[in-house]
């Protein structure tokens, strides 16, 4: 192809990619700004930010009772920060385990590994079985919060296995060199070196454990998660209060990933100043 | 009488059977500059390591002022050890960097920052004190390195290829900086390299190893003049070795004819500087009769290619100032004549 239309071609091609990526949520987001007595589909009958005051319970009356989310968001948040902390613990605990070879360290990272490649479905099934079976009542901080330790904690534990797979070992050794405990060493040099790499796993649990739906189903008991009480909705009729709930959590979700790209700007800083230093003096 | 360091025939053995270093004695006095030299591989890394406490040991002891550190973890031993790649705390500025050995330390603060200072000011640090450590060049973070390790006061300073990183230029600068640093310290400092002259000029003993063995310690001076095995021979100075057969003390047969030497063996080591172009006559001097192949004068020092009665072809050196030297062209015969005192005889 003629250069001179590869690259006009390339940004075309770009451009509808990710068209094509948030198209869905673009439909979402106008719809939201749909008039009081508009539906869940275009033509938009007059703009106005109705379904979100009727979100929050603003509106004087209306045809729509409220999203009941309010609770199940709540404990959506909650489950996902213990999975975090839990997942991104065990994480980089096991990752730095496997620094070095040790008897099993083959079986045992492909044993941690399939907890996130079996379905979904099958696992919660299989749990909602166990649970049925040993007696134990199901509830998203037991059973689904268990789920969501074994699914998040793979990816955890890959990422903290890249971190420590380019980590320059040299550092920890002089540390102890100086005489100060592997303990103290892990603290001080260690961990602020590594914790790039653990807000990503933190992000990556975060992300997974709020979104998650089949492990969730079968395992959470009586009182829900967001996404299977947004799920629960479809079943009644589709306003657009749902697409007004639907912007803010994207929004929410925005603001978690600028915080982590911030973060991250601000302690990669050091890392690849130091990369860079080493290349030269190599 | 107390050495600071001692090894007692340590070794190591990979759990493969893959044998590391083996037999290693060495006996270290305090505020000796020891060097162990050898090729890549050879073990020297890994001996500095066990001393370190970073690789255990599977035969032998380790003791360091009479005590026995084998079984030691490394932030218990009185050793600090300096990298090749600095190794650095990125997330910490120099002063951070150097101060952190003595941060968990119980010690009064001021006497803490007075000793930072201090160090600081010896390797004239003090104007980069508040930068990060990553920002500087090579040779500023290799001194960063050695105030952060001689700030704690170790009784042994390890230091693995310290200068392998900086060119040539730069290396010449810390390596005379170590050794006054060394002299004026009186620490004992262990260095591993694999450059010649780094061991050569600055150490007071060098421990040649190869294959996990020690091949010889000495002096750097008697190492080059005599080499006590093959390897030592091949891999320190540039030697022409001629083999024969063991006719008495201190002599061999040769196909050069009779050769004497220092020592007992079957093999004669003549360093190249050994050789004079023009023999002098004493009584017993050797003389070996070729023919001049190649010339070559770099400032003051003569090169030249001999081929001698075996066909072999040797490197003479030999000084341009020497009376016949610059007469002399190739394709003409010359006699070379070696005092036997220069010889050494060694088992080949």
């Amino acid at each position: 192809m003629n250069t001179n239309l590869l690259k006009p071609g390339l940004a075309a091609y770009t451009g509808l990619f990710l068209l094509f990526l948030y198209g869905p949520l673009i439909v979402l987001a106008i719809l939201s700004f749909q008039g009081p007595n508009g539906g869940p589909q275009f033509p938009v009958q007059e703009w106005s930010t109705y379904w979100y005051q009727h979100l929050f319970g603003a509106t004087d009356t209306s045809r729509v009772s409220q999203l009941p989310v309010g609770e199940s968001l709540l404990r959506s948040l909650v489950l996902a920060f213990m999975t975090t902390v839990v997942s991104t613990v065990l994480g980089v605990m096991s990752a730095e385990a496997f620094r070095v070879r040790f008897k099993g360290s083959g079986p045992a990272f492909y044993l941690i590994i399939l907890g996130m490649m079996v379905p979904g479905v099958l696992v919660g099934l299989g749990m909602a079985l166990l649970s049925n079976f040993i007696g134990v009542s199901r509830a998203w901080w037991g059973t689904a919060f268990v789920l969501h330790v074994v699914y998040t904690y793979p990816f955890a534990f890959l990422v903290m296995l890249a971190i420590f797979n380019r980590f320059d070992r040299t550092v920890e050794e002089a540390s102890l060199s100086l005489g100060v405990s592997p303990a103290q060493t892990f603290r001080r040099v260690t961990f602020p070196i590594i914790f790039p790499g653990v807000l990503s796993a933190m992000l990556f649990s975060f992300t997974l454990s709020y979104d998650e739906f089949s492990r969730t189903l079968f395992t959470i008991g009586r009182e829900l998660t967001l996404p299977l009480s947004i799920y629960g909705t479809f079943s009644v009729e589709i306003y657009p209060n749902l697409f007004a709930f639907g912007v803010l959590t994207t929004v929410f979700s925005f603001t978690l990933l600028v915080v982590y790209g911030l973060l991250m700007k601000r302690f990669t800083a050091v890392k690849s100043g130091s990369y860079k230093g080493q290349e030269e003096a190599a | 009488m107390l050495h600071d360091l001692e090894l007692i025939q340590v070794g190591k053995t990979y759990p493969d059977g893959t044998v590391a270093v083996s037999d290693f004695d060495l006996k270290v006095e305090k505020g000796e500059f020891v060097a162990f030299l050898g090729p890549s591989g050879c073990g020297k890394s890994t001996t500095l390591r066990m001393i370190a406490g970073f690789e255990d040991i599977t035969n032998g002891e380790i003791l360091i002022k009479g005590q026995n550190v084998s079984a030691m973890p490394p932030e218990q031993r009185p050793t600090s050890m300096i990298f090749q790649n600095y190794a650095l705390f990125p997330h910490m500025t120099v002063r951070q960097n150097v101060a952190f050995g003595l941060d968990l330390k119980k010690m009064p603060t001021w006497e803490k920052d007075d000793k930072v200072d201090r160090i600081l000011d010896m390797f004239d640090l003090n104007d980069f004190a508040d930068r990060r450590a990553d920002k500087l060049s090579g040779g500023q973070r290799q001194r960063i390195a050695l105030a952060r390790g001689l700030v704690v006061e170790p009784e042994i300073l390890l230091l693995d290829e310290p200068l392998g990183a900086l060119d040539a230029n730069l290396r010449r600068i810390i390596q005379n900086e170590l050794k006054l640093l060394q002299r004026e310290l009186g620490i004992t400092f262990i260095f591993v390299t694999h450059a010649q002259s780094e061991a050569l000029g600055l150490s007071d003993r060098v421990v040649v190893m190869s294959n996990g063995v020690v091949e010889q310690v000495s002096p750097p001076k008697e190492l080059y003049r005599r080499p006590v095995s093959r390897f030592v021979a091949d891999f320190i100075g540039s030697n022409t070795m001629i083999a024969g057969r063991s006719v008495g003390a201190g002599q061999i047969d040769t196909p050069l004819g009779l050769l004497s030497g220092q020592g007992a063996g079957d093999l004669a080591v003549i360093p190249a500087e050994a050789f004079r172009i023009t023999p002098a006559g004493t009584p017993g001097e050797i003389r070996l009769d070729g023919t001049l192949t190649g010339k070559s004068l770099v400032g003051s020092v003569g090169h030249l290619r001999v081929r001698l009665a075996d066909n072999r072809e040797i490197s003479v050196e030999t000084h341009a100032a020497t009376p016949g030297a610059q007469a002399l062209t190739p394709g003409q015969p010359i006699t070379l004549g070696v005092d036997p005192a220069a010889v050494t005889l060694i088992q080949s």
